[in-house]
């Protein structure tokens, strides 16, 4: 599968998803790992993709998004942004409504 | 070495976006270790204050940093941290 119909499938299935570096569990940056904490604090479900393990996905994202540096956070297939504008929309309020309009959109969205 | 760097971003910066306040620091001594700053690149945190961002949203404005940083995103910087305000959001 060419890595841009990846990106979309993957884009398509999830309606918040995470591309970092490492896991939930286990972030490999100080950066994904603030933008993790952001989304556990406000609790909905969301999917995330390991960008360590895929080398395609991380140079491929890179050229999808026009976004040079991870984490890169997708809500409805769009980008939000990477740490800095997630803090600051988290600290805003603003993430937290986004975040919320799409799990009352989608009651089963934990399946993601 | 790393003075240089942070000066090579500044003066980037100011030819690109003439900003009223521009804050480079150097972070790069608070990730000595941690595998992302095994390659030699640095950490650095950016506050800029343009009226080039007027009108421009969050990701836009991120955008046009990172395109006049391209170059040295490749050869020096492995994270960095924006703030990107306009003159009246200060």
């Amino acid at each position: 599968m060419d890595i841009n119909d990846r990106i979309r499938e993957q884009l398509d299935n999830n309606s918040v998803l995470l591309y970092m570096k490492g896991t939930p569990d286990f972030p490999q940056c100080g950066f994904s790992g603030q933008t993790v904490a952001a989304l556990n604090a406000i609790g909905n479900p969301y999917a995330t993709v390991n960008i360590l393990e895929d080398p395609e996905i991380r140079e491929g994202m890179k050229v999808y998004s026009n976004w040079p540096t991870f984490p890169q956070l997708y809500v409805n297939g769009e980008l939000v942004g990477g740490c800095d504008i997630i803090v600051e929309m988290y600290h805003s309020g603003e993430l937290q409504s986004l975040i919320k309009a799409v799990g009352d959109e989608e009651p089963g969205a934990e399946s993601a | 070495m790393n003075t240089d760097r942070r000066d090579q971003i500044r003066d980037c910066l100011e030819k690109h976006f003439s900003p009223v306040e521009l804050l480079v620091k150097d972070q790069s001594h608070m990730h000595a270790g941690h595998a992302g700053a095994a390659d030699g690149r640095g950490h650095f945190d950016v506050t800029i204050v343009t009226d080039k961002f007027a009108e421009k949203g969050r990701l836009e404005r991120h955008r046009m940093v990172y395109g006049a940083l391209e170059k040295l995103l490749e050869s020096d910087i492995h994270a960095l941290r924006i703030k990107a305000l306009t003159p009246s959001e200060r």
